[in-house]
């Protein structure tokens, strides 16, 4: 179990606040044929300051947005090529000023599963599917205290991988991510400056990408990275208005990942901070996780590398 | 392997599915209809503002044989027909769902896009909009419910009386629509007997132009465009000549202006007086009440037009208005007030799906089109359900559009005579945002009873479906954890009331209807 991403964030493009955590749908490890994972994590994403489109500012009446998540995974080695990842979070909302309720419930489950392409020399290329699919009949629109979109969505994403024998090793991957229609419980809403007289609503789909650089050896991970997202239009955050899952919500981060497993039992911690955004909290988060492997043996990359 | 293939391929699939998916949201809503009777006596129907429908006049058209008009359907036939375009057309049958109707929902529109409450500034003071400068930071107006249950009044008030002196004249003069004159001319919406002069499309355009620019300074363009539309698209449908346009337009905007003119001096312009809030409060502690409201929000944010229970009303007068005032609540730390805060301590801990979904259909809080507005569009969609004509629409929608203001006047006053203070000021948090006003009773309570009365006599089959979404919309602001039941079922007590008074008027307005 490796590389946590921003991967249920990205699939949800909420309002920049949940901070989950799922293997590797971005990463170019792979477990071995026959080995599983599972992952218990405890992450916590908070913002005081955000971007009212393009205006940065902070909100009194909200204080600091945190939410809370505990993750549950699992990623199973179909073959050496062939990896299925799956997760659900449980998240929890809150502000730290203000009377708006905090939100809490099960969210999305996800599926991923992640193929092996072209492996030569240290250099790899892979490619993940993975959908999502909410579990809970939670609120989407009482941004920013939802706990995520409520959207069906399917991720593409293709992996690019180099590792060094020095255990050194470069990752850039890219995906797209395609999100349903999503029902309200209102019958009209506003955006784009309409009103639209129906509680379908349509919001962006996205874009995300990131670059990784790290060490990768004797069970031992550390990276460093910088993730990019974006939706693909939307509108934008009125003027003192609150969110809406239309809007164009996109941004930067940058952070870090270590992970130390060095025998059936592993831990990980991950750490990032958004840089520049639009339509977002300016964000810092962190999660921490325990790993157990069943059938444990060093990561097949890894090992491929060792050889 | 060969099951990992199909999950994987299904995985596949589903993405396509997803990835494909349309963006668009189809908004277009209703379509032509013909109305079920030309109401051919609504000239005869009592005005609201005007003395009588005589109080403007419109000229005599040219006759059906006067070279004038003949070439006017010469034109509408052989120069404008053949060069209706593709946007003509979808011009034609959006407009073709009526202009009463159109209209009330543009107006809805531009109440959602000014619904949202000014930000404090660097010095922690919340800027008043400027309304000759509405398109600064804050916009004006800030169409809150009072605002919008006020500017959705004149609207309808000036649609309805424009419109009942239109028909006086359509049934004096008798002009024929083009495709009766002329049966060459080919309608691009459904033919009817009404006479065609003056337009009544143009009209309603005029009349809801002349109010809506007045009420959403900062919109003169987006109006001027919608205002160009609405008269061209009964020309592109060929079923008005221009000289219908010119004379409808006319009476729209003389009727309107008129209607303004009462708008001018409503007490508006002194709603927002918050110099009279000190006096307020020390009133409403001598009436009992210990604890008085105080704004939750950081910075404190003034309370929203504590004067708008001094604004001129419709369908009542100013004793009424205190007559009918419901009685004090329960103060605080009475049994009562203990029980009304325990239901909604015990909500907040264990709040339904189904609780929150009520408290989130009916919020129609910040960036919405309000409550007021919320009944305007259960009315209008009632009304094309209904098959109503243009004149009846706008009765309806005055009815509504009345009561509505009142129920805001009214519900105002009470607010500010007894000031009390909001569950959050106890402890309480909220899931549809909290409102920067004191407490009892509840404006949606009130919005809601008296639209919901209106309607089910309008509508006496759905009396029970209108009342039943009124109870719901009062639940909702217990469930959405901002009112005590107190302040909803006595805000439905009062808002009947209210509403009685507009079907009174409605009685009394010889329709007949």
């Amino acid at each position: 179990m490796k590389n946590f991403s921003l991967f249920i964030l990205l699939t949800s493009c909420i309002f920049r606040t949940v901070q989950a955590l799922a293997q590797a749908p971005n990463d170019a490890i792979y477990m071995k044929s026959g080995t599983l994972c599972i992952l218990g994590a405890y992450g916590q994403s908070s913002w005081r300051e955000y971007w009212e489109n393009e205006l940065k500012r902070e909100n009194l009446n909200i204080g600091t947005n945190t939410t809370t998540s505990y993750m549950m995974m699992v990623a199973v080695g179909l073959s050496s090529k062939l990896n299925l990842i799956a997760g659900l979070p449980y998240i929890q909302t809150h502000n730290s000023a203000g009377n708006l309720l905090g939100q809490k419930g099960f969210q999305d489950f996800s599926v991923t599963l992640k193929y092996k392409i072209y492996h030569h020399n240290g250099v790899s290329l892979s490619a993940s599917l993975g959908a999502s699919v909410p579990v809970s009949n939670y609120v989407p629109d009482f941004l920013p205290m939802s706990i995520g979109m409520h959207s069906l969505s399917a991720t593409g994403r293709i992996i690019f991988n180099y590792q060094h024998k020095t255990g050194l090793y470069l990752t850039l991957h890219g995906g797209y991510t395609g999100r349903s229609d999503i029902t309200v419980d209102r019958d009209a809403y506003q955006a784009y400056d309409h009103v639209y007289n129906t509680r379908t609503v349509a919001i962006p789909n996205t874009t995300d990408g990131a670059i990784q650089i790290g060490y990768l050896k004797h069970g031992i991970q550390a990276t460093v990275f910088i993730e990019k997202f974006d939706c693909l239009g939307g509108d934008n955050i009125r003027r003192n208005d609150m969110p809406f899952p239309t809007n164009d919500m996109n941004g930067t981060d940058i952070g870090g990942y270590l992970k130390y497993q060095p025998s059936h039992f592993g831990v990980n911690f991950r750490y990032a901070y958004v840089t520049q955004g639009h339509n977002i909290g300016q964000a810092t988060s962190f999660s921490a996780g325990i790993l157990y492997q069943f059938g444990f043996k060093a990561m097949h990359q890894a090992e491929t590398e060792n050889k | 392997m060969k099951s990992t293939y199909s999950i994987y391929s299904s995985i596949f699939l589903i993405a396509l599915l997803i990835l494909s998916c349309d963006k668009v949201i189809d908004n277009a809503g209703v379509v032509s209809y013909i109305p079920v009777s030309v109401d051919a006596k609504a000239g005869t129907w009592k005005p609201y503002l005007l003395t009588s429908v005589n109080d403007i006049t419109v000229s005599e058209p040219k006759s059906s044989t006067d070279p004038v008009y003949l070439k006017e359907i010469d034109s509408l036939k052989n120069y404008i027909a053949p060069r209706v375009s593709p946007e003509n057309l979808q011009a034609v049958a959006y407009w073709g769902a009526g202009a009463v109707y159109r209209w009330n929902e543009i107006a809805r529109e531009l109440a959602a896009r000014y619904n949202l409450p000014p930000a404090s500034n660097a010095e922690g003071k919340y800027p008043v909009p400027d309304a000759a400068n509405p398109l600064a930071d804050p916009k004006f107006p800030f169409a809150n419910p009072p605002y919008t249950a006020r500017a959705l009044a004149y609207l309808s008030v000036a649609q309805y009386d424009a419109l009942i002196t239109a028909w006086n004249y359509k049934f004096k003069f008798n002009r024929l629509s083009p495709y009766k004159n002329d049966p060459s001319v080919k309608p691009l919406l459904s033919a009817t007997d009404l006479p065609s002069y003056p337009s009544e499309a143009a009209v309603v355009a005029g009349a809801s132009y002349t109010v809506l620019i007045a009420m959403f300074p900062g919109e003169i363009p987006y109006l001027d465009s919608k205002l160009a539309e609405c008269k061209n698209a009964s020309v592109w449908a060929a079923m008005n000549v221009p000289s219908d346009i010119t004379a409808g337009d006319a009476l729209g905007k003389a009727v309107a202006a008129k209607v303004m003119a009462r708008a001018k001096t409503d007490g508006m312009s002194a709603a927002n007086n918050q110099a009279l809030t000190a006096g307020l409060i020390e009133a409403a502690k001598g009436r009992g009440i210990i604890n008085t409201w105080l704004s939750q929000e950081t910075p404190a944010r003034p309370p929203m037009l504590p004067n708008y229970g001094a604004v001129a009303t419709w369908n009542f007068d100013k004793a009424t208005l205190v007559a009918i005032r419901p009685p004090i609540p329960f103060v605080v730390e009475t049994p009562e007030f203990n029980k009304d805060i325990n239901e909604l301590k015990d909500i907040q801990k264990n709040q339904t799906r189904e609780q929150a979904r009520i408290a989130n259909y009916w919020a129609d809080g910040a960036g919405s089109y309000t409550p007021p507005a919320h009944w305007h569009r259960i009315a209008a969609d009632a009304g094309v359900k209904a098959k109503y004509s243009e004149v009846r629409m706008a009765r309806m929608l005055a009815l509504v559009g009345t009561a509505e203001m009142d129920a805001g006047i009214a519900c105002w006053e009470t607010k500010y005579y007894y000031y009390t203070p909001r569950p959050q000021q106890f402890g309480l948090k909220t899931s549809v945002g909290l409102p920067n006003f004191p407490s009892y009773t509840s404006g949606h309570s009130t919005f809601s009873s008296a639209g919901a009365s209106v309607l089910g006599y309008i509508f006496p089959d759905q009396a029970s479906t209108f009342t039943a979404y009124a109870q719901e919309a009062s639940n909702s602001r217990v469930y959405g954890l901002i009112h005590y039941r107190v302040d909803c079922e006595m805000g439905l007590v009062h808002g009947k009331k209210i509403g009685e008074y507009a079907i009174q008027r409605g009685k009394n307005d010889g329709s007949g209807l």
